[in-house]
């Protein structure tokens, strides 16, 4: 994604501005998700080099930075403490995304056996599904709400999938005879919870979407 | 001596009507929706609005519901006295503090047509030759009263159905965010118009501060010039109570609806300002606050959001209440001016 300077940064509406922060939060997670299936593959020099540019990576700020004096001035009426809610949950997004790097990137694991990674794998799948979907239902608000509402409604199906994946997962975990092996039990199941974080995240922040489909959309 | 007196109590008769057109303005929230919804500048808010206020009070003066409280809600052959609309103004003023201190929402209308009743009855009890039955213009009592019920219903059916047609013909076809926030940029300015149109006929609607004046008119207490001068000062006086008063009340509401869409604020102000309008126009003084409660009951039920029904019957109550109470305590209050003989 091309760095946009302070002054053109400037330029652009508050749309603008909210599309591109959550391009922006969007491509660092597809970046955190391919970290972790490099994880997967045991190649840890990408791993370790894709979890770093979430860390490092600071373009949001300057895009927040541009929205906030920009939002404090707008003369948008009754929907100004939305698109900020709505932008601080994006932000949130980040933060968790940040959060869940710098814990994953402490220990270099190695899977137990192929199933284990392979339901990693599919329930990553599901990520980057929802992930992309929240940013194409975010892109939606302005235009059209109902189909904003329709993409949150799919998010929410695909994260009950990653749910029942998640406790099978677990369960598979906790019957492994590996007691002896503390750290990689307590690594895996940190992975499937962080995972699941943000899966978590990415539903809350669906539902709030569809509050606002619900509080702006007149029915007749 | 006499003559002083009579004197006196005219002089705190207009201080207490011109108090009164003050108060008036400064429990006005009707510009609440404009401030929300961020049209004007806060302080030309209240000006204009203001403006519209005391222009609708002056302008109304002389016909209407001023006529109707200063004169028409009496019998042919009865006339105020001075201490008759002392009483009335003090039983007014003292029911609407109590209201006030106990946190209760009063309509000054419904106290002051109350207070009136009470007075002209014990007036008719206590002179011998007035006829309780013909000591009131029935008829008129009767649409008063009527309108009372009348207009709170109508506001409730008239925001209902525009809102129903708006959101068929027109805001059920915007989709988007955008295009939301573009076609309320239009609204908030319609509702600019709307609140200045409602403001006019609250203040001619207001006929309480000028009616009391009307009613020393009528009698001959004042002269035409006088009472011109001091229906100015009351329509200045009720400019003035929403510029310097009312800014704690609007801004408190206006806080609340920040996201409150001005298409919404729009269909209530138009409905309440019609029915003010034909309120005013058949000179019915009805209350502002039950109508515009009734507005924003109309815009929920149309919306099908949740209505606080257990907070609405408490608010009836009190309602129902105001008259009766209001006409007690001023028949109590004009028999005690009656046992010093003051009638």
């Amino acid at each position: 994604m091309r760095e946009l300077s302070d002054k053109e940064l400037k330029k652009l509406s508050i749309d603008e501005l909210t599309h591109l922060f959550v391009d922006n939060i969007n491509e660092q997670n597809l970046k955190l998700i391919e970290g972790i299936e490099f994880l997967v593959d045991e190649n840890f020099e990408k791993f370790t080099q894709n979890l770093n540019y979430v860390i490092k990576t600071n373009t949001e700020v300057r895009i927040k930075k541009a929205f906030e004096a920009k939002i404090f001035k707008s003369k948008l009426m009754f929907s100004k403490a939305d698109r900020l809610k709505l932008f601080n949950k994006i932000n949130d997004i980040k933060n968790i995304g940040e959060y869940f790097a710098n814990k994953m990137l402490l220990y270099k694991v190695v899977f137990p056996d192929k199933e284990f990674k392979l339901q990693i794998i599919n329930i990553l799948k599901s990520l980057e599904t929802i992930s992309n979907d929240l940013t194409k239902a975010i892109k939606y608000i302005g235009s059209d709400l109902s189909v904003a509402h329709n993409i949150c409604e799919n998010i929410k199906d695909e994260r009950r999938k990653m749910r029942k994946e998640e406790w099978q997962m677990l369960n598979r975990l906790y019957n492994y005879d590996m007691d002896y092996l503390s750290r990689t039990f307590l690594y895996l199941k940190e992975l499937i919870e962080n995972i699941m974080m943000l899966a978590d995240h990415i539903k809350s922040f669906s539902e709030y979407i569809q509050f606002l489909a619900i509080k702006y959309l007149i029915f007749d | 001596m006499a003559a002083d007196i009579i004197s006196i109590v005219v002089v705190v008769l207009i201080v207490l009507a011109i108090a009164l057109a003050f108060s008036i303005g400064a429990n006005d929230e009707t510009l609440s929706t404009l401030v929300g919804a961020g049209v004007i500048k806060f302080k030309l808010a209240l000006l204009i609005g203001g403006i519209a206020v005391g222009a609708g009070m002056f302008s109304f003066a002389f016909s209407f519901v001023a006529k109707t409280v200063g004169a028409d809600l009496l019998g042919e052959t009865l006339t105020y006295t001075d201490f008759m609309l002392l009483t009335v103004l003090i039983s007014s003023i003292f029911w609407l503090i109590i209201g006030s201190f106990a946190g209760i929402p009063l309509s000054s209308t419904h106290s002051l047509v109350g207070s009136i009743v009470g007075v002209v009855f014990v007036y008719a009890l206590t002179q011998g030759d007035v006829n309780p039955e013909t000591a009131f213009n029935w008829v008129k009592l009767n649409n008063v009263i009527l309108g009372w019920f009348i207009s709170p219903t109508f506001g409730l059916i008239i925001t209902y159905v525009l809102f129903k047609i708006l959101a068929k013909t027109y805001l059920s076809r915007l989709k988007g965010l955008n295009q939301i926030e573009k076609s309320e940029k239009y609204f908030k300015w319609l509702l600019l118009f709307a609140v200045v149109f409602s403001e006019i006929w609250v203040g001619a609607n207001s006929g309480e501060a000028v009616g009391i004046l009307y009613g020393l008119f009528d009698k001959g207490s004042l002269n035409l010039g006088s009472y011109v001068f001091f229906a100015l000062i009351c329509g200045i006086a009720s400019c003035l109570g929403i510029y310097i008063a009312a800014r704690y009340v609007v801004r408190n509401l206006a806080s609340q609806m920040i996201d409150s869409r001005p298409s919404e604020g729009l269909i209530t102000q138009i409905s309440s300002a019609l029915i003010l309008m034909i309120a005013t126009l058949l000179s019915l003084p009805i209350s502002h606050s039950h109508v515009i409660v009734f507005c924003i009951l109309g815009m929920s039920l149309a919306q099908r959001k949740e209505v606080d029904y257990k907070g609405l019957g408490k608010m009836g109550m009190y309602w129902i209440l105001t008259f009766p109470v209001a006409a007690i305590l001023a028949g109590f209050i004009y028999f005690g001016f009656n046992l010093f003989g003051l009638t």
